[in-house]
């Protein structure tokens, strides 16, 4: 039994003169220690997913269980028990401007009635846990944005959760900071098997720690499996938007015109896989065939430990060669797709 | 300058005024504020929406805010009369003080309480706080310099008020300007008093403001 499933569920927003139907039948499971990535572009509704998961959004329609266990099928004060379990982080952070940080933290502690005492012991070792033990005295507005959603995380583990939210929790933070908050999450993963589901629209966080991913577009999911998967075998035209976007992050400037470019007889897309990717198949490939292709794009990256790589060539127009290149590609063991114009 | 008898009246004066400002604030406090937390938490966008109870306040405080002070103290004669036992005084004065701060004070309140982040409130929601916790640890606390910013204005609008009480026999400064000033052409005594009024304001001012920017802590 996943740790989290979700059933069917549809939101609709009605207001006055329009109804907006945030979530289409949405179905979703996730395992316990997972670190389950959801990405779209922002009115995707990936943000009022994430609320139905501890309902603070009451899904419209559908089933969101924890353990087996129905949240709407709870009474107010179950749910708010309930709630103790999954804590949550967000992109402003949202914390108490007025407390320092050591009663931020305990704030949580502080509603489930435990005393004030234990609640500043427990805090004061959380924040060493997220590194920040000597600003337990500062408040929220002294500290850098790292530093506060730092706090904040601190903060969603008092309770020991098992799940933790997070909301864009990346998003209004710089590169580098993110990659440290990043690192944070997975060593929090691994340290106490917190399941960890992560809104984004950016590719980048995905990559760099989920092992699950769910595409989701328009209030439907799109796509979904492991992020390996979904990086080397883009299925939906949003998947594959989002990779290239990503690397356009990447790097900007090298990859920006691609479009322009890409106007070649016939293009396809190779992809690597850990083995291949040291060697020099295109380069081999060109001194056998004797003719040049066109590398439209080239990339590799880290996905989860293992090494990938992608390219995008433009092949030349005649078809027997582009036969024979093909051909060259598959008994190398690399698989190509054939990339159509807006790629 | 002025005979003892004068300065005794003027202590007496400022004594009186001081003591229905600060009656009627904290008692305008014992009501307004549970209705200005009602009123923020039955808002549609609020965190307990009902649209009846909102509806109810909301035409309360507007009715009330919409009669002239010195009309309310007069329409409020025999209400003073129950509760108190005579209609003049300055304890007397403070039953219609306080039915006019009330709705201030809830509309004061109501707009401090609106200012605290939507995002903190979520956030306590998910920790799994309940209604009442949100009020008092969250929405209290993280408005508290906007809530003092908002006693110290009620504090002079009150006490302006009971100056106006003076006409129909309040007592307080009001009252020895009305009397003084007004009655018997004492312009000198009149200057006194209003200047005694402007320099109670000035305090209550200062020491609201300093209180509200030592007690937040956003920068």
């Amino acid at each position: 039994m996943a740790q989290i499933e979700v059933r069917h569920l549809t939101k609709i927003f009605t207001s006055k003169d329009a109804k907006v139907d945030a979530l289409k039948d949405i179905n979703l499971e996730i395992e316990q220690g997972d670190i389950y990535g959801i990405i779209g572009m922002s009115g995707a509704g990936k943000s009022t997913l994430v609320r139905c998961l501890n309902y603070l959004e009451k899904p419209t329609k559908g089933e969101v269980l924890i353990d087996g266990k129905d949240l709407g099928k709870m009474s107010e004060k179950e749910l708010l028990k309930q709630r103790k379990d999954i804590a949550m982080i967000f992109q402003h952070f949202n914390l108490l401007m007025q407390k320092n940080v050591v009663d931020n933290v305990s704030f949580p502690l502080l509603i489930q009635g435990v005393k004030k005492k234990e609640a500043r012991k427990k805090a004061k070792e959380l924040l060493g846990i997220v590194g920040l033990e000597e600003k337990e005295l500062a408040y929220p507005a002294q500290l850098s944005g790292g530093q506060k959603q730092r706090v904040a995380i601190a903060r969603a583990l008092a309770s020991d959760p098992r799940i933790l939210l997070c909301d864009e929790a990346t998003s209004a933070l710089d590169p580098q900071t993110t990659a440290s908050i990043l690192e944070l999450l997975k060593d929090i993963n691994m340290r106490f098997g917190i399941t960890i589901v992560i809104i984004t629209h950016q590719m980048s966080v995905i990559r760099k720690i989920c092992s699950h991913v769910a595409i989701m577009s328009q209030g439907e999911i799109r796509e979904r499996g492991m992020v390996e998967e979904i990086f080397s075998h883009p299925k939906t035209k949003e998947a594959r938007e989002l990779i290239l976007k990503d690397s356009d992050e990447g790097h900007s400037g090298n990859s920006g015109r691609t479009q322009d470019r890409l106007m070649e007889a016939k293009k396809i897309r190779i992809v690597f896989s850990e083995n291949s990717s040291f060697e020099p198949v295109i380069a081999n490939m060109v001194l056998k065939t004797g003719r040049a292709v066109n590398i439209l794009r080239a990339d590799t990256k880290n996905v989860g430990g293992i090494a990938k790589g992608e390219m995008i060539l433009g092949l030349p127009d005649d078809k027997k060669l582009q036969k024979e290149i093909e051909d060259y590609i598959v008994e190398r063991g690399l698989e190509i797709e054939e990339v159509t114009g807006d790629v | 300058m002025f005979s003892d008898e004068v300065i005794q009246m003027l202590i007496q004066g400022i004594g009186e005024t001081l003591y229905m400002t600060l009656a009627s604030t904290l008692f305008g406090y014992l009501f307004g504020l549970p209705m200005g937390i009602l009123l923020t938490i039955s808002d549609k966008e609020g965190i307990r929406p009902n649209a009846i109870l909102y509806k109810i306040m909301d035409v309360i405080a507007n009715i009330v805010r919409s009669v002239p002070f010195l009309i309310l103290l007069i329409v409020l004669i025999p209400f003073t009369r129950m509760i108190v036992g005579k209609s003049y005084g300055s304890t007397a004065t403070i039953v219609p003080l306080v039915v006019a701060a009330v709705p201030y004070i809830a509309r004061m309140v109501e707009s401090s309480l609106r200012e605290v982040d939507a995002g903190v409130i979520e956030a306590a929601r998910s920790m799994g706080a309940s209604t009442f916790t949100i009020v008092t640890k969250v929405l209290l606390v993280e408005a508290r310099t906007s809530l003092i910013v908002g006693v110290t204005i009620t504090l002079g609008t009150i006490l302006g008020y009971s100056a106006m009480a003076g006409t129909v026999g309040g007592g307080g400064l009001g009252d020895i300007a009305i009397r003084y000033g007004y009655y018997r052409y004492e312009a000198g005594i009149m200057v006194v008093t209003v200047v005694l009024l402007i320099l109670l304001v000035q305090i209550f001012q200062t020491i609201g403001m300093k209180l509200s920017v030592h007690l937040d802590k956003r920068k």
